[in-house]
């Protein structure tokens, strides 16, 4: 009965319907078990696996040629769409450009001219994309934004409402979609690629992504309350967090009291992060300091909004570095004070 | 004439195995003479080529294969790309500034550039007690004393500051990293900073210095005679009785050795990194 069971979850209706009338065949016992098997099978009918009805070489056949396909299609770094390209606009102050999404690859030294050592994030962008255009009166009403997407995934085990979005601007489907405000000169056709020499060395940009989980953590890992003494009479008492607030007056704990949580895995983003380096070769950023999130994950990088920054951003790539472009650009571009290994030893 | 062209193919013959390009010179050499001949010139004296003397009674000894402990990613799931542009940027530094081949336990005397100093120069002389950091960011850490004064300097491989980087005497010693030299006596961290260096053949093995050190007395900045550290370069059967080295076999864990996850074997890697580094440090 228990193989009956497996094997009625994985079949389809049909199969399901046949069972169900063989059931009652098998004995008055089984019929209490039958009605547990229509109890426990799945509410969404639906939905098929995609490779249901193929064979295995088939389903080889399918997975390589799509990736095929797909390499082809981020390899042509073309804008897909046979319509004509959008205009471009200049740059004015209070534009506000389009981000990248990007992939942390780890952290390294750099070092200026004077010998003074710096670290920085490497952070790669890997096939991204331009997505979808939203205008601004279907947005928010106070800006457009664009939808950019990141890092190539299978399409085999993503829905179709998802694909479909993919498929109206002719690009692979992505892992990550993010959103980005942009002023109405900045937007971008959808299917534009997008690469790391859209940030130039020298600017300021910030960084947002998902912090690492630490699960559940007491107060002084979590906030960095001091705890008490490991000795001198205490008992039970090193690492509580103590009093929660003055006691009989307000009869309440405060809202918003720092307490033991879960710790991470929450949005958080630095601000104000030069650009150090681009290998405009390889698209990547070599941003200073440490970036939230592990390794591998995918990050959101935009020009900062800190305003002291704001005179270190002018004049960028508008409203994006097109390939197409008269721009011919070296493999590695620094800021003006970054040591080059190739360069001779400064004095 | 004949002669004289007779003994040169009889060199090309002779340097043919030896190298490449001395073969390419002879052969124009000889050329140019037999062109000379017919013509009434007396012919110009070009002296001879100097004899390359080559033994053959001895085997050919080959050039020992050094990989400098930096250019092996640690084991992690980062990108390999993160390691291979890592690698770029070492080797272009490395063709600027000579890193010579050193270990555990050699001797290097190291000249950085210090705005604090009088000629903007610093130099210093130590023993090598420790190679750590992968990448761009790997450090070594030189140990000397000066005026009686123990002096620890880690220095960044790849620092631009760092202007020479000289071995004066290139050896091993028993142990991998040797922060108990801090516990040792003082006459084995004391090296003289005008030390001459001392040749070693690039085809020779690097010698190891089978010196056991004698120690201070206890308490120690760390239990070396704990099994983890597993020091061979310490005299303890002068500090510690047998009991305390019994003691601290309390210590031992004989298990991690059957770990198979802490396994990493970086042969295949090395050689390919090998590979790839000399193939960039001879363009």
């Amino acid at each position: 009965m228990a193989v009956w069971s497996c094997r009625c979850l994985r079949l389809g209706d049909a199969l399901l319907h046949r069972a169900a009338g063989i059931l009652p065949r098998t004995g008055a016992g089984t019929s209490a078990e039958g009605g547990a098997v229509t109890g426990c099978v799945r509410t969404v009918k639906t939905s098929t696996w995609w490779d249901e009805h193929l064979t295995e070489d088939n389903v080889e056949f399918m997975k390589r040629d799509v990736t095929e396909e797909y390499r082809e299609l981020t390899a042509a770094k073309l804008n897909p769409l046979k319509d004509e390209p959008w205009p471009r606009h200049a740059w004015e102050e209070q534009s506000r450009r389009v981000g990248l999404v990007a992939v942390k690859l780890g952290m390294m030294p750099v070092w200026t001219k004077s010998g003074d050592r710096h670290v920085v994030t490497m952070l790669q962008v890997q096939d991204c994309h331009v997505i979808k255009h939203i205008p601004k009166d279907e947005y928010d009403g106070n800006s457009a934004a664009l939808v950019v997407g990141a890092k190539n995934v299978s399409p085999f085990y993503r829905s179709v409402e998802y694909l479909e979005m993919f498929q109206n601007v002719g690009v692979p489907p992505k892992q990550k979609l993010t959103t980005f405000c942009v002023t109405e000169n900045a937007v971008i056709k959808p299917g534009t690629p997008l690469y790391a020499a859209h940030f130039r060395p020298g600017q300021y940009v910030d960084v947002t992504a998902k912090t690492i989980g630490k699960g559940f953590q007491g107060v002084m890992k979590r906030w960095g309350f001091k705890g008490q003494p490991a000795t001198h009479g205490q008992t039970k008492t090193h690492r509580r967090p103590g009093s929660l607030g003055p006691g009989g007056d307000p009869a309440k704990v405060f809202k918003g009291k720092k307490m033991p949580g879960r710790m991470g895995n929450v949005y958080d983003t630095a601000f104000g992060m030069k650009v150090w380096r681009v290998n405009t070769k390889n698209n990547i950023l070599y941003v200073n300091g440490s970036v939230p999130g592990h390794r591998n994950c995918l990050v959101k990088v935009r020009d900062s909004i800190l305003p002291r920054h704001l005179a270190k951003n002018k004049n960028p790539p508008f409203p994006t570095y097109f390939t197409d472009g008269d721009e011919e650009l070296p493999e590695d571009l620094y800021a003006e004070d970054v040591f080059q290994f190739g360069e001779p030893i400064p004095e | 004439m004949a002669a004289r062209t007779q003994r040169a193919g009889t060199l090309i013959r002779l340097l043919g195995n030896v190298r490449f390009q001395n073969e390419r010179m002879f052969s124009v050499f000889s050329v140019r003479l037999r062109a000379a001949g017919p013509s009434d010139e007396p012919p110009k004296f070009t002296p001879p080529a100097k004899p390359v003397i080559v033994d053959k009674s001895k085997p050919e000894e080959a050039v020992r294969r050094f990989i400098s402990p930096e250019f092996i990613p640690p084991r992690q799931r980062t990108n390999p790309l993160k390691f291979y542009l890592e690698r770029k940027d070492m080797l272009q530094r490395r063709n600027v500034l000579n890193i010579p081949e050193f270990y555990v336990g050699s001797v290097l005397s190291v000249t950085t550039s210090d705005p604090h100093a009088a000629n903007n120069t610093n130099r210093f002389v130590g023993i090598c007690t420790q190679r750590s950091g992968k990448g761009l960011g790997a450090t070594f850490i030189l140990r000397n004393i000066i005026d009686g004064q123990g002096v620890e300097i880690c220095y960044e491989l790849y620092n631009p500051r760092v202007k020479r980087i000289e071995v004066l005497k290139l050896e091993k010693r028993l142990d991998d990293n040797l922060m108990y030299l801090r516990d040792a006596l003082p006459e084995y961290s004391t090296f003289d900073f005008d030390m001459k260096p001392v040749h070693l053949s690039p085809t020779q093995d690097v010698p190891v210095n089978e010196l056991k050190v004698r120690m201070k007395p206890r308490p120690w900045s760390k239990r070396w005679e704990r099994p983890k550290f597993n020091i061979q370069g310490i005299r303890f059967d002068l500090c510690l009785t047998p009991e305390q080295m019994e003691h601290a076999q309390k210590w031992a864990e004989p298990w991690r050795k059957y770990d198979m996850l802490k396994e990493y074997d970086t042969s295949s890697l090395e050689e390919k990194i090998y590979q790839e580094v000399q193939a960039e440090l001879r363009k």
